[in-house]
């Protein structure tokens, strides 16, 4: 059973994301809360806006210099759209997972490490117990265990997006974003992730943007349904799981699930 | 059927496209190699010149050659990496325009100006009369646009996530760019400074106003007045000037050599390009 008294770890208001030289609205005026240590999914249409979403949560959309954003978006209570919240320090604690598997070069204890070692959170001690933990949390560890120093483009596409969680782990964020995580992979490698999305609740807060409406009910604890209206991505709903899949409010909302389901 | 014909008519008519550079290349290449390679002896290659260029060989004008590539080598590829993670990187879109136009404008302009403003800069302003350095750097602003470009191609190339995926790790810039941008672009890079070297290896005008002598030269012992022989002048005075009965032999034998040398620097670069990851991030 769902706690609905966890307190709200990420608080976003009236976030508008527009393409600056055209106007063009991507999402418009989106107002949602996140609870803490529980797993938002996000669900939509295609170009309702949800990976731009997420993007802005950890602020990687400032990488995109055609894009203007306006609104807030409050993390444990901190406008990280702030000017003087740092960009680097907010995305070390915003992990995100892309929908296609990101390795780097190197083995795949650099994979893990490489970024952890860089910003000075593992001591050298502390290497293998790290590597063993990320590895474990992920679900990978028992099929690269043995292989460890092998180059990490040598695993399957479903290892590499559990390694990329892995990696995620290892700089120990607070809040993990997921971009439809399994949509390039097969039915073991969703059900290892979607196991690894459950078990990090307890720690974690997440977002997880997905396609597939199965796996928001099984693995979400509460829904925002993101639909595209004349252009323009907008949240048309949010609540529990239960309630949005059983008794949605909106039309937009009855519409997709109908549609897809 | 209409369809087919036009399709076949594509066809070949790329084909022949091709046949026909490669045939162009084929030609100059067997008719300098044939009537070069007979003439290169180990004497050749070993002793300096002597008679105005009908006699010896041209040991100094490879020294020099190579003195001029490794000048222009060692300026072009920092300046080329540098400018090449700015405008992938840090540029603003209208910054980066503007530096494309300067690139591309800087690669139009013709061999002799730059000779020429080298000459007005080095040579007069600095007072370093004929100068290896001078040379090599003019050759360096001369390769920057080909080797910047042979960069940002490759840069261009690395997937978006792979960068937003460095990024949302919490890496700063200067770690994005050293652990993604530079291991991936790295072979660029190189293939850039390539073809920048092929073509400062046989540059003539912008060096005989500040860097080559025909005759006189051996290694240079400074910075100012101190001048090299080069392959390329060598080529240019013998195939002008020089009336010896041996000249025209010597001048397909020191065409053979560049040929051979900027042959010989690429494929010597190929194990290095091999060896460089082409994705990812490193320790």
């Amino acid at each position: 059973m769902i706690d609905d008294s966890a307190p709200d770890m990420i608080r976003i208001r009236d976030l508008t994301v527009r393409v600056a030289r055209t106007g063009r609205v991507v999402l418009d005026g989106v107002t949602l809360d996140a609870p803490k240590h529980r797993i938002t999914g996000i669900i939509g249409p295609s170009g309702a806006g949800k990976s731009t979403l997420l993007r802005c949560i950890n602020r990687l959309v400032d990488l995109d210099r055609t894009l203007a954003v306006s609104g807030t978006v409050e993390i444990d209570g901190v406008d990280v759209r702030d000017s003087k919240c740092d960009s680097d320090d907010l995305r070390q604690r915003v992990g995100i997972v892309f929908q296609r598997p990101v390795t780097f070069h190197g083995s795949i204890r650099r994979n893990v490490l490489f970024a952890a070692k860089r910003l000075g959170i593992v001591k050298r001690s502390e290497e293998d117990a790290l590597l063993e933990q990320c590895l474990r949390s992920a679900y990978v560890w028992d099929e690269v265990k043995d292989r460890l120093s092998h180059s990490a483009a040598t695993l399957s596409v479903g290892q590499q997006q559990r390694l990329a969680i892995a990696r995620t782990l290892a700089v120990n964020p607070e809040v993990i974003l997921m971009d439809e995580p399994t949509s390039a992979l097969d039915a073991r490698s969703t059900a290892a992730v979607e196991r690894t999305i459950l078990s990090l609740r307890a720690t974690k807060t997440l977002l997880v943007v997905t396609h597939q409406l199965q796996q928001a009910r099984r693995v979400a604890d509460w829904i925002a349904c993101l639909c595209s209206q004349d252009g323009s991505g907008k949240l048309v709903e949010s609540g529990r799981c239960d309630t949005v899949f059983l008794t949605p409010r909106h039309q937009e909302t009855r519409r997709f699930i109908g549609l897809v389901s | 059927m209409r369809r087919r014909w036009l399709d076949r008519a594509v066809t070949a008519g790329s084909a022949l496209a091709a046949v026909v550079a490669a045939g162009i290349f084929a030609t100059v290449l067997g008719l300098i190699l044939g009537r070069g390679v007979p003439v290169i002896t180990w004497r050749f290659l070993t002793t300096a010149t002597a008679e105005a260029g009908g006699a010896g060989g041209v040991v100094y004008q490879i020294a020099g050659t190579l003195i001029l590539i490794a000048a222009a080598t060692a300026v072009a590829v920092p300046l080329a990496a540098g400018a090449g993670i700015w405008m992938h990187m840090y540029a603003g879109d209208r910054a980066r325009r503007i530096f494309e136009q300067v690139l591309h404008a800087t690669n139009g302009v013709p061999s002799i100006v730059f000779g020429l403003l080298g000459f007005a800069f080095f040579f007069h302003y600095l007072d370093w009369k004929k100068s290896w350095l001078a040379g090599g750097v003019l050759l360096a602003f001369m390769i920057l646009p080909t080797v910047v470009v042979g960069f940002v191609e490759r840069l261009r190339t690395i997937p978006r996530d792979s960068i937003h995926a460095a990024f949302g790790l919490g890496l700063r810039r200067g770690d994005v760019v050293k652990s993604v941008l530079i291991p991936q672009g790295v072979s660029g890079l190189v293939t850039g400074t390539l073809l920048g070297i092929a073509r400062a290896a046989g540059e003539t005008a912008p060096i005989m106003f500040t860097a080559a002598v025909f005759d006189g030269a051996t290694t240079p012992r400074g910075i100012s007045d101190s001048p090299v022989v080069a392959l390329p002048y060598h080529i240019f005075v013998l195939a002008q000037d020089s009336l010896g009965p041996d000249a025209g032999a010597k001048l397909w034998g020191t065409a053979a050599v560049l040929v051979l040398m900027v042959m010989f620097l690429s494929a010597a670069a190929i194990p290095l390009r091999l060896r460089i990851p082409e994705s990812g991030p490193h320790d």
